[in-house]
């Protein structure tokens, strides 16, 4: 029995845009900007947080930089860069998923078995030429350290005011969009460091990558936070922004803002299986689901237990589970190797939230925190293939009327979750017997504002069968410096009492004291209306 | 007149409800029972054993609604263990014949701490402003049957100032930052129904002006210099509430009862 696997994709792929992560991307000419879908996985245990940014940089621009605000000095062993294949393999692990099932026939017995898709493989960015900047410094700005990891410069500023900082990158030949100010003044004031990097072309050269690398940084800092409102500087209308986030003990949660889960378990048409429908699919749903919502929420895509004695890490799993030296590169530092293959031992929690915000909905940086919430989460979606015929026995009669029914609900369900117009698809249950995907299929008229995310899906489709050669395997040298990296970040995460239990003791404290001593205290104030009985 | 209990019953019961239907939040309809009805049996026992009337089942429901509103639990057990600290610290930590903390506050505060099973989730309202309108009338409705608004308004005087100073002026934010955590509903419902209780708060009004600052000042501190996502003023009023045994003996006034308090 072959092997079907389905493609199911959870990215909103935009060919030919830069995206901009938290920072913004400032460009030399004068182009416009537009930030579409970023990536980012944010380790987090104790006051210690690994954030891994996606580069997804494409286009014609010659020059990239990005300013990401961090809370601290990030010292040269709490930088690195990683390689973007995990961000593949945790997209495709955690992506909303379309499973198939088989009918059987009643009255025959068949062999069957559950199949698993798996998620579609996102395109390479382009090449892009670096140019390296001369650093200059502006009145107030303060660099405050100077780094070279992998093939960028990197150098974490400190400002008095934004005009400084401002001038310090208008020197050097970079616009900044108009509302860029609004969002450097708070940052500034709040002693927010900016990390600024670039591209060094001789490390880019001789590094023989093709591509930029994602960038992994790490700090101590009670701040839990993503800000994401500078990211909103150049954005015209909504981003998207796909997080993953690895916590020991449950999920990951949006503090500020609301979370919603998507619709899920939902069995849907036989069609969106086919032509990259899926893809669309996925995005006219989670767009209808984002605005029912108000468009103030975030959306929850996935949380599972992934400790390495959970025995089900995935179910189904769309993708090979992402193995100890993966997790290793996307930071997640507390787990530690298995003897053999690629297991772990250790706990660990992921959660993918997906944000679309824009800014009039989003006034605030994204705040978390993380609860111990243990909760599993999947956005997974069925369609059911009817067995073939003959249907020449009692049962086979009631189950092709059954199927009708089924059918139409089928597309009600397809109708609610996406909104596209039903009435197209009145040809699927319109009749005939059930026949999987085969004579009288008509390609079904989908909904034109679904049309280029379906373009988009089908370019990038890639319906070959998963396995760890085709999305690839996290090669031998792992990234610049990567053990001390992870070794600062075990040595960081000392344990310490606990604001909370500190309070806790001094509310106590305050008890036995008010108890003790409530006797010899002196009446300062007496009195009050009488009480009317 | 009429016992200030049954509209905090009708508005907690409907914001749970809103939060359920209309939220979507994630519920264990099982945890929710178990709430209730451990709140209601511990109640029962303890009511039985000191010789008080029913009506003080009207209390227990209040504290549970709280509870199934604020406190989200993974396994039933920390459920029925929250439901058993609240009630029964209205019993077990009292002066004179009065409970120092109030039972949601203190039973968040001791299972988020002890187990690693409880948390609060202070996104789970959103920001939307007919929810502010909401719970805001709601809340004044119910203290104006109750008679304590004075300490909701100190408390917003001095949390939402506060907050409003630093990300208005001092950060230089756009006024919709501060607007947006001015909508959060967890504060809101912590403003109106949890630090307004009137039983765990000072008796004389120069008091419960003393009391509500601290809570909004320290919830203020909270917030900024430890980052306390959740439940900053939850932990505040834990802290500030032993502080009614001075502040009750500095300031003599008459306390609070339920059933001879005069609806204002």
């Amino acid at each position: 029995m072959k092997k079907i696997i389905i493609a199911a994709a959870a990215l909103v792929l935009s060919l030919g845009k830069l995206h901009a992560f938290c920072g913004f991307y400032v460009a030399k000419a004068d182009a416009k900007l537009f930030n579409k879908n970023s990536q980012v996985i944010i380790a987090r245990d104790g006051s210690h947080t690994v954030i891994t940014m996606s580069n997804d940089f494409q286009g014609d621009v010659k020059d990239f930089a990005i300013v990401v605000p961090v809370p601290v000095v990030l010292q040269s062993g709490d930088i690195r860069v990683v390689q973007q294949i995990i961000f593949d393999k945790i997209d495709a692990y955690t992506a909303p998923r379309l499973v198939e099932y088989y009918d059987e026939n009643p009255c025959r017995v068949y062999d069957r078995l559950m199949y698993a898709p798996t998620s579609v493989k996102s395109s390479r960015a382009d090449t892009e030429r670096m140019v390296m900047e001369d650093e200059a410094k502006a009145n107030g700005v303060t660099i405050e350290a100077t780094y070279t990891v992998g093939e960028y410069d990197i150098m974490i500023l400190s400002a008095k005011e934004s005009d400084g900082l401002k001038i310090w990158l208008t020197q050097n030949g970079y616009k900044l969009p108009e509302d860029a100010e609004e969002v450097l003044d708070p940052y500034i004031h709040d002693g927010t460091k900016f990390f600024v990097a670039k591209v060094n072309l001789e490390q880019y050269k001789a590094n023989g990558y093709s591509n930029l690398r994602p960038l992994q940084i790490q700090f101590d800092s009670p701040k839990f936070m993503l800000p994401i409102r500078l990211g909103m500087a150049n954005a015209n209308g909504t981003q998207d922004l796909t997080i993953y986030g690895f916590t020991r003990r449950g999920r990951m949660e949006v503090s500020n803002y609301r979370t919603t889960k998507l619709p899920t378990d939902r069995e849907i048409p036989e069609f969106v299986q086919h032509q990259g429908l899926f893809g669309s699919f996925y995005t006219s749903l989670f767009d209808k689901a984002w605005r029912s919502e108000g468009r103030n929420s975030v959306m929850l895509e996935y949380a599972w237990d992934i400790s390495g004695s959970q025995p089900v890490k995935c179910d189904p799993c769309p993708a090979p589970l992402v193995s100890f030296r993966e997790l290793r590169e996307a930071g997640v530092w507390w787990i530690e190797g298995n003897s053999w293959g690629d297991g772990y031992t250790g706990e660990l929690f992921v959660t993918r939230l997906h944000a679309r915000y824009s800014r009039d909905k989003f006034p605030q940086d994204l705040q978390f925190i993380a609860t111990p919430n243990r909760q599993q989460f999947q956005g997974r979606y069925v369609v059911r293939h009817p067995a073939s015929g003959p249907f020449d026995c009692e049962e086979g009669r009631q189950y092709q009327a059954d199927l009708k029914r089924r059918k139409r609900l089928e597309v009600e369900e397809l109708v609610a979750l996406t909104g596209w117009d039903g009435s197209k698809f009145g040809w699927y249950f319109g009749g005939g017997e059930g026949k999987s995907g085969g004579v009288g299929f008509v390609e079904p008229l989908v909904s034109p504002d679904s049309a280029q995310s379906m373009l988009a899906m089908t370019q990038s489709s890639d319906s070959g069968l998963p396995n760890d050669d085709s999305v690839g395997k996290v090669s031998g040298t792992l990234g610049t410096g990567s053990d001390a990296f992870i070794a600062r970040a075990q040595k960081s995460s000392t344990k310490s009492l606990g604001a909370r239990m500190v309070i806790f003791i001094s509310a106590l404290g305050l008890l036995l004291a008010g108890l003790l001593v409530r006797k010899r205290i002196p009446q300062i104030r007496a009195g009050g209306p009488a009480v009317r009985p | 007149m009429a016992d200030g209990r049954h509209f905090q019953i009708l508005y907690l019961g409907s914001f749970l409800l809103f939060g359920v239907f209309n939220l979507g939040w994630e519920v264990e309809a099982l945890n929710f029972l178990l709430v209730v009805g451990s709140c209601l049996l511990v109640q029962l026992l303890f009511a039985w054993y000191h010789g008080l009337s029913l009506t003080t089942l009207k209390s227990a429901m209040i504290s549970s609604l709280g509870l199934c509103i604020l406190l989200k639990v993974n396994h039933p057990s920390t459920a029925v263990l929250a439901a058993a600290v609240a009630i029964g610290s209205k019993f077990l930590i009292q002066v004179e014949k009065k409970h120092v903390f109030n039972p949601v506050n203190i039973a968040i505060v001791l299972t988020t701490l002890f187990t690693q099973d409880a948390w609060v989730s202070p996104g789970q309202w959103g920001s939307d402003v007919a929810l502010l309108f909401f719970v805001g009338a709601a809340g004044l409705m119910v203290l104006l049957k109750v008679g304590r608004l004075d300490i909701s308004l100190w408390f917003i005087v001095t949390f939402f100032g506060l907050e409003m100073i630093r990300s208005l002026f001092y950060l230089g934010w756009p006024a919709d930052h501060f607007m947006h955590f001015m909508t959060n509903g967890t504060v809101l419902l912590f403003t109106f129904f949890m630090i307004t209780d009137p039983v765990t708060t000072p008796n004389h009004p120069m008091a419960r002006i003393l009391f509500s600052v601290a809570v909004g000042a320290l919830a203020f501190v909270f917030t900024h210099v430890l980052y306390m996502q959740s439940g900053a003023p939850i932990w505040a009023l834990f802290v500030v509430s032993p502080s009614t045994l001075f502040l009750d003996r500095l300031f003599a006034y008459k306390r609070f009862s339920w059933q001879t308090h005069p609806a204002r």
